[in-house]
Parts: C-alpha cells; sequence; structure tokens
C-alpha cells in the first residue's frame, strides 16, 4: 500500500510540475465524448502514458490524455480516454487517475458515459443524468489494505451521486429545452454486449442502462469525499426483448449525434459546480 | 505445501499448548468479539503465532485464538476473522475453518454484523441465518480439490443446520428473546451497498447483507462441519433511512445488543 500511495504521489507531482492551476474539478469523457475537452481554455495537455504509473488507455475513441485548463468558468482537468477494467487492468490500476485528480485538488468529479438503454422509455440519443448505480463487475476498487489518507475502510454509498449536482444537471436541460433522462446505472466488467436474457434480468434488478465503466471510479471517488455527477449517453436500446446486433460503430455514431447537447449541458452546468 | 502439511504444522502448535479437543468452533463477527472473553480455562494463541495464518494488516487488529470451555462445552473462539476486503485469498480467508476441522470441531457458529434489508427488521435484531446468496464473485473451493477434505461438489442444500436453527429459535423463545429468520447475502465490500444495489438485493430475496461468512460457511460445508449463523442487524441497510451508513454504527449497535447476544449464545452452546 505504500507503494501505492508513492505511486499516487509521483503521478500528482509529475501533473503538477507540467500545470500552473490546481484544478477544482475533474472531468472523466466516456467514448465519443472527449471531444469536449478539446473547447477547454489555454489547455496543457499530457498523454497517459507519460505519467508515472498511468495505466495507458487502448480502446479505439479514447484518446489516452489528461487536458488541464479552464471552461465555464472553472479549472478543470479532463480525462480524455479512460481505463476500463476489461482491457485487463486490475481495479486499482482503473481508479489510480481518480486519485491522482483527487490528489491535485478536485473536489467535484463528472464522469461521463456511452450506455445501454434498459428502460423502454429511453430512446438511442437519450441523455441520462445517473440517479445510482449497481456494482455488477464482480470485482471492487477497493479491496486491500485500505488508504485511510483518502478515505475510510468502509466507505458509504448511500448518496454517491450528489444529489444537488443531479438536480443542476436536470434544470440546465431544461433551459436548454432538452429531454433529460434519470435512472440507475449497472456496471458490468464486458468486453462482451449483455445477452437478451441478462438485459432482462438487469432491467429485474432496476437498472435503466447497463455499461463497462464509470461504477469503479466513483466508488473510488466517494471513497476519496469528492462529490459526482455522472452523464451517461444512451447510444442503444438494450430492452431484452426487443434486442438486435450491436457494434462499437454504432455507439461512437450515436454518441456523435448525441454530442451537442451533451457539449452544451457540460458548459452550461460547470458554472454552478461548487 | 499441500493444505494436509499446513494442517499437521498448525496441529502440532495447537496441541503443544492445550490438551483440550473443542468440538464446536466459534468465529466472532464485528463487535461480537466478547464471547471469547466468558471463556473459561482459556488459552490463548495469537494469530501471527500460528503457522500459515494470514499476516494481519488491519492496525490495532488484536486477532487471537482462544480455546477453552464455554457453559460445559469444549470451544475454540475465533477473536478477529479475516475479509476477502483486506486483500486476503479466499484460501486465507477460509484457512481457520480448515484448522478448527482438524482440531476436531463438528459444530460451526458463526456470527457477523449486517445491515437489514427486510423492511421488518430493526437495527439490534438478531438474524438466525436460514440460508445464504454468495455473491461475492468468488466461490473458495475454486481450484484442485483437496479430497482428503470433502468432495469436489459439495451439497449447500442445507447449509445451515435445519436442526441447529430450531433449536436456536427454542433457545431464543426460553430466554425471552426475540429473534429473526433470514436470508444473508455475501458481497466483498469494503464500500457499504447503494440504494439500488439494496433494493436488487431485496428482489433477489436477501432479508440482510455483509461483507464475511459466506466464504466460511463453504467451507465449513465441504468440511463436514454443521453450522449455526447469527446475524446481528447493525444498521438498515443504504436507502432505507435518511441517513448515510457507518463503521461507528455498526460498533455501537453491537456494543448494545452484547449483553442479549452473549445469553442467547451462552444458551445455545449449552444445549448444543
Amino acid at each position: 500500500m505504500a507503494n501505492r500511495l508513492q505511486q499516487i504521489e509521483e503521478g500528482v507531482r509529475f501533473i503538477q510540475e507540467k500545470i500552473q492551476l490546481k484544478p477544482d474539478i475533474g472531468l472523466i469523457l466516456g467514448s465519443g465524448l472527449g471531444v469536449l475537452a478539446e473547447e477547454i481554455e489555454n489547455p496543457i495537455i499530457i498523454d497517459f502514458h507519460d505519467i508515472p504509473h498511468f495505466p495507458p488507455s487502448t480502446v479505439a475513441g479514447h484518446e489516452g490524455r489528461l487536458v488541464v485548463g479552464t471552461l465555464g468558468g472553472k479549472s478543470v482537468i479532463a480525462m480524455q480516454g479512460r481505463i476500463h477494467y476489461y482491457e485487463g487492468y486490475t481495479m486499482s490500476q482503473v481508479v489510480f487517475p481518480v486519485y491522482v485528480m483527487k490528489g491535485l485538488g478536485i473536489s467535484s468529479l463528472i464522469v461521463t458515459n456511452a450506455c445501454g438503454g434498459i428502460n423502454r422509455g429511453f430512446q438511442a440519443g437519450d441523455l441520462m443524468v445517473i440517479e445510482d448505480h449497481l456494482n455488477l463487475t464482480g470485482d471492487h476498487p477497493l479491496i486491500g489494505p485500505n488508504m485511510e489518507i483518502f478515505g475510510p475502510r468502509f466507505p458509504d454509498m448511500s448518496r454517491a451521486y450528489h444529489p444537488e449536482y443531479r438536480e443542476l444537471a436536470k434544470r440546465k436541460a431544461v433551459e436548454l429545452g432538452f429531454t433529460l433522462q434519470e435512472g440507475v446505472y449497472a456496471g458490468i466488467s464486458g468486453p462482451a454486449y449483455s445477452t437478451p436474457t441478462e438485459l432482462i434480468m438487469l432491467a429485474r434488478f432496476g437498472a435503466d442502462a447497463v455499461g463497462m465503466s464509470t461504477v469503479p471510479e466513483v466508488i473510488a471517488a466517494a471513497h476519496a469525499g469528492l462529490k459526482v455527477l455522472g452523464i451517461s449517453c444512451v447510444t442503444d436500446k438494450a430492452v431484452g426483448e426487443e434486442l438486435e446486433p450491436l457494434s462499437h460503430e454504432q455507439v461512437m455514431e450515436m454518441a456523435l449525434q448525441a454530442r451537442p447537447r451533451f457539449i452544451s449541458l457540460v458548459k452550461a452546468l460547470l458554472p454552478e459546480v461548487h | 505445501m499441500k493444505l494436509a502439511d499446513k494442517m499437521n504444522e498448525v496441529q502440532q502448535l495447537i496441541e503443544s499448548r492445550t490438551q483440550v479437543k473443542p468440538t464446536i468452533g466459534l468465529i466472532l463477527g464485528s463487535g461480537l468479539g466478547v464471547l471469547a472473553d466468558e471463556i473459561s480455562d482459556a488459552v490463548r494463541i495469537p494469530y501471527e503465532e500460528i503457522p500459515h495464518f494470514p499476516v494481519s494488516t488491519v492496525e490495532g487488529h488484536q486477532g487471537q485464538l482462544v480455546i477453552g470451555q464455554l457453559n460445559g462445552k469444549h470451544v475454540v473462539a475465533m477473536q478477529g476473522r479475516f475479509h476477502f476486503y483486506e486483500g486476503y485469498s479466499l484460501e486465507q480467508v477460509t484457512f481457520p475453518i480448515r484448522m478448527m476441522k482438524a482440531m476436531g470441531v463438528q459444530t460451526l457458529i458463526i456470527t457477523n454484523a449486517s445491515g437489514g434489508i427486510n423492511m421488518d427488521y430493526q437495527p439490534g435484531d438478531l438474524m438466525m441465518i436460514k440460508d445464504h446468496i454468495n455473491l461475492t464473485g468468488r466461490n473458495p473451493l475454486i481450484g484442485p480439490n483437496e479430497d482428503a477434505f470433502g468432495v469436489r461438489f459439495p451439497d449447500m442444500s442445507t447449509a445451515y443446520d435445519p436442526d441447529y436453527r430450531e433449536l436456536a429459535h427454542k433457545v431464543a423463545k426460553q430466554n425471552g428473546i426475540d429473534v429473526q429468520d433470514g436470508v444473508y447475502v455475501g458481497l466483498t465490500g469494503p464500500t457499504y451497498e447503494t440504494p439500488a444495489e439494496i433494493r436488487m438485493l431485496r428482489i433477489l430475496g436477501a432479508d440482510a447483507v455483509g461483507m464475511s461468512t459466506v466464504p466460511e460457511v463453504i467451507v465449513a460445508r465441504h468440511a463436514g462441519i454443521r453450522v449455526l449463523g447469527i446475524s446481528c442487524i447493525s444498521n438498515m441497510a443504504a436507502g432505507i433511512l435518511p441517513q448515510p451508513l457507518s463503521h461507528a454504527e455498526v460498533m455501537e449497535t453491537a456494543e448494545k445488543v452484547k449483553t442479549t447476544f452473549l445469553r442467547l449464545m451462552r444458551g445455545i452452546i449449552e444445549e448444543l
């Protein structure tokens, strides 16, 4: 564990030497949503693979770099691309960037992802604010000795997605004039998409959407005392009874369509993230 | 080293410390370790002195084995247990069960602190475990089967011994203690669950949720040990009450229920 703390510290120090400002808000940009980082003003760009101990991202559509600067009047640090469990990284590696961002000084984290819509009321292209999650990855990022310096041994998860941020996102969507869904995100390991029967099961479990990220990062964020806002882009309908074949290209295409709304929503709410 | 050889070394150590041949094993969960203090003619062996026992990573963890007499029975109690979330392998987590079997234990009373999912439960309730759901994502018996210890495919249809449950309910009644009877779901932790997860677990048929017990009971059943499980509902699970969950709350409730718990445990052990 001493080793892990040291690795986080080395990551933090490396980034601190390259940036002038202290970021307040972290952004993790999911599949097809990384373009938001291009709107960051006075950006300092750092590739994941240059940062000590930072696992590189291997997925198409994920750039794999940090962009630090200002957006919506806030000091932000954005991950353009993220680390997924299915790539073969340990959970501890998957959440490494969250602790590094915490070490850099963020107090809020906006996590975004592409997901399948289980709720029959959702359409491909919808945006959803995450109300809560189900950890169905079969693993947990905090297994092992606790890093007391970041948080308690048994973190509370009863308000993992900050209620005020959820309200803020819904209010901004209304102002911008588009529908924002709200629901429970089920996190699975992937990389296979779900079978129809699995989707029916997830629906019975109370899931509104399903994806392969976010849950480990939000657990680490809750551990570290960060306030979290989660925004999902529903890229496909994942209703078990009506499932059609799905490819990553389709996911990227729908993310592209939702992108303008996603960007306007995040830019509109950032000034009010405290 | 093979499991059987490790067991021989453990057995030698224990036999060098005590003549007592315990038949009842006790695993005492969060805040419930106090029962081990009531064991008479006790021999205490700190975990670090036991060969192949996991080395504790938890600060202030005073794990020890207590062997002696309780209500006329020879018992071995674990004061402090190993949890998967601490980073141990499941083989390490369940090693003490193998050890108890080697010592001659035929009955295991396993206790824990859990979160109440069933809306009829109150913090401080004691629940007889009638069955469990393994949602740890793992099984402690994965790997080559140790045929000398048990079968490849252990039956779990009566993991929690029906006769013991009946006995425990009878003793509770005699002592005027109200107890629940429910299904324990085991997760890895170490976070508490989200409210959405608790709703899911309720749909799955769980009455209480915790981060222990399930691997130990699987290995006990593999070894042919009869099991009684008692859970202390230390708090209501996430999303039921408008307040965050904390370990302090778990310990406070265990403290409050201590007297009742001790009375029930002593009564059961006497009747076994």
